[in-house]
């Protein structure tokens, strides 16, 4: 979104090494995701774009040999900080998996979570407010508004990731991180996320990891092409797509590897 | 080329029959083993759950018990009944002379003087009246009645006296010998007297024992494995601990035993032979085995879950409380019971700490001496008494069945409370 006719940048990674052990996965990675867009991040398996998403919201300290150097900036605060609070940051930057994971609980648990250990609802009506608009944002609430009570756990596999849409927004995050949320989906679960994808950019900056190209295409704004672990070319879709500069990403997008 | 092929496809057919085959022998042997062990339980043991009962006519005499004919309940309490108890069994045989008067004597327990004095306490109005009462048979007699006594022995290696026979198959004969139910092997402590042992006392000594167990090793152990399961880094020192925990889980109880001997007994002074010391060793002996459970279950919460809890901003304090733990609970409590149902059937470490003697009340705490159930098989095993026989195979039959239900309950744990994810 541009504003007087500047881009806004809500990210800004500088210098990002990430090593696991000894092994290096991603090398020098420098990246502007700008706010209220969709950013699509594509690549080959083992790239190293699924480890620079979890850079983001640092899910990355989850795993003990992971050890990440550089800077990343949200809002030019810079994450990586000793004085970042995780549990804050995570708040603010919400995550969508690429398998669905809701909590073996209630729908309205689910969603409820969140706003609970945030402390963000005062009352119970408060509390069915926030559900209500979180599964109506997540376009989820027609199906389930008459078994909130029931487990997530019940429902199709597309429900499940509007679920966790649901649940993400749950806590109005300024940035959503979605790991392939549509590898485990059908076409038409496929269809409604990414009509979801586009509504929310209006309220949410969204970075999503993918597999499918034509997907990125679809729903992206700006495009990151990850290869070996390092950023190859980043852009607008339109010309990451048609124009590409460099002979890889041409090549990756054409489908001549991959 | 083709016949090759056929003689190899049928080769590798009678392989998979040959394995089945091994497979249901082995099946075959165990539940023959285990047919052939419960029934021998079963068979000498059924006749402990009943008891023979004398029913001898009483003159509740107000002179011979030197009372006056209204007596207060003091009085009823501190009568002497030895008198008129001693005269019930000598008239059974008006001709019997003193030694066989002795002989007719031990014929019942020798609770027979309270067996009179209780019936005398639930009715005063018996007092001058006579009424017929059942006295505890002694327990040669009462394995007379079942059939479990070889009559047909030389009488010098007899327990029981031809006179005792002759006048036993005299009250047999006018229906003045009845066998009842036995509910004194439940709500008496342990006797000398075979007649008289029950196993409250042992039963009480093993729950409270398990109790303390419980409350000494589940906190403990569950603690332990989120712990390392969830917070503590993965380095070389946890590996340690881990391996010797699964080391712990291997030593012989017997050691734990000494442990609480040498520490517990030596050290803090705590009291002998109490079921706080036996539970306190054998929640040593527990724990390793309920920090495996708990931890097997808390790895096979899918990551998924908590990465989703962490994702949302709950902190990993959040995430292990709010949803690991919980998910893992049926898991740790069948492992629990299971760990549990181990320590009740323990008997070396706590015959080390003196949970063997010979306790003949029932305890009310534990801090009070008392035995364990697997203990008191072993002191009946080893008296030499027939009546004790039955009560080995009963006492068994009750630890078996205690067993049986705590592990009933860590299946139904285990299937009622697992949820499925995904």
């Amino acid at each position: 979104m541009k504003k007087n006719g500047i881009k806004m940048i809500k990210i800004k990674a500088k210098n990002v090494d990430v090593f696991y052990g000894k092994k290096q996965a991603l090398y020098n990675i420098g990246l502007d995701i700008e706010e209220n867009q969709v950013t699509a991040l594509i690549g080959p398996s083992g790239c190293g774009k699924s480890t620079f998403l979890r850079c983001l919201n640092r899910m990355n300290d989850v795993i003990d040999i992971c050890r990440v150097k550089g800077e990343i900036l949200i809002n030019d605060f810079n994450i990586n900080d000793k004085s970042c609070d995780v549990v804050r940051l995570r708040e603010k930057i919400g995550m969508v998996f690429q398998k669905p994971n809701p909590f073996p609980k209630t729908v309205y648990e689910n969603i409820s979570y969140g706003p609970t250990i945030h402390g963000m609802a005062q009352s119970k009506q408060e509390m069915d407010e926030i559900v209500e608009t979180s599964l109506k944002k997540a376009a989820l609430w027609e199906e389930v508004k008459d078994r909130l009570h029931e487990p997530g756990t019940g429902l199709s596999g597309g429900q499940q990731q509007r679920l966790c849409i649901a649940r993400a927004i749950s806590v109005r995050p300024e940035v959503i991180l979605m790991d392939e949320p549509c590898s485990a989906l059908d076409p038409i679960a496929t269809a409604q996320i990414e009509e979801l994808i586009d509504e929310l950019k209006k309220e949410h900056t969204i970075i999503i990891v993918t597999h499918s190209m034509a997907q990125a295409a679809r729903v992206s704004q700006n495009t990151g092409f990850f290869h070996l672990g390092q950023l190859i070319e980043h852009g607008s879709t339109d010309k990451i797509f048609k124009n590409p500069d460099n002979t890889k990403t041409q090549d990756y997008i054409t489908g001549r590897f991959g | 080329m083709n016949k090759n092929k056929e003689q190899l496809l049928n080769k590798r057919y009678r392989a998979e029959r040959r394995f089945r085959l091994y497979g249901q022998s082995a099946i075959f042997m165990a539940l023959l083993f285990l047919t052939i062990f419960i029934f021998k339980i079963f068979s000498t043991g059924y006749s402990a759950f009943q008891k023979t009962w004398l029913i001898v006519p009483v003159n509740f005499d107000a002179e011979m018990m030197m009372i006056d004919q209204n007596p207060s309940k003091e009085d009823l309490q501190d009568a002497d009944y030895y008198d008129i108890a001693l005269k019930s069994m000598a008239d059974l045989d008006q001709n019997a002379n003193d030694d066989q008067k002795n002989q007719l004597k031990r014929m019942v327990s020798y609770f027979f003087e309270k067996e009179i004095k209780n019936e005398i306490l639930n009715d005063p109005s018996l007092i001058g009246k006579t009424k017929e009462v059942y006295l505890t048979a002694s327990d040669d007699l009462d394995q007379v009645f079942k059939g479990n006594y070889p009559r047909d022995l030389p009488e010098d290696q007899r327990r029981v006296s031809d006179y005792q026979l002759k006048i036993f198959d005299q009250l047999v004969a006018k229906g003045k010998v009845e066998s009842k139910f036995n509910i004194s092997f439940f709500t008496y402590a342990d006797s000398r007297e075979a007649e008289l042992a029950g196993i409250a006392s042992s039963f009480m000594g093993s729950i409270f024992s398990i109790l303390v167990c419980l409350m000494i090793a589940f906190p403990v152990a569950v603690l332990a494995a989120i712990y390392l399961e969830e917070f503590a880094p993965k380095n070389r020192f946890t590996d340690f601990i881990e391996v010797n925990i699964n080391n712990l889980a291997a030593v012989p109880s017997i050691v734990f035993g000494l442990l609480g001997l040498g520490v517990l007994l030596a050290i803090f002074h705590l009291p002998r032979s109490t079921p706080l010391v036996g539970g306190i060793t054998l929640s040593l002996m527990t724990l390793p085995t309920i920090i495996i459970a708990a931890r097997a279950s808390l790895k096979a919460v899918p990551p998924s879950i908590r990465e989703a809890a962490l994702a949302m901003g709950a902190s990993r304090m959040q995430t292990t409380m709010h949803h690991t733990v919980p998910l893992s609970m049926p898991g740790t409590l069948s492992g629990t019971i299971i760990g549990l149902a181990q320590a009740l059937g323990e008997t070396a470490p706590l015959i080390l700490i003196g949970m063997v003697a010979f306790v003949n009340t029932i305890p009310g705490s534990p801090m009070d001496p008392a035995a364990s159930l697997p203990v008191q098989i072993y002191i009946w095993a080893e008296s030499a008494e027939r009546g004790f026989v039955e009560k080995v195979s009963a006492c068994i039959m009750v630890l078996l069945g205690f067993l049986i239900i705590m592990n009933l309950f860590a299946q139904i744990i285990r299937h009622k409370f697992e949820k499925k994810w995904n």
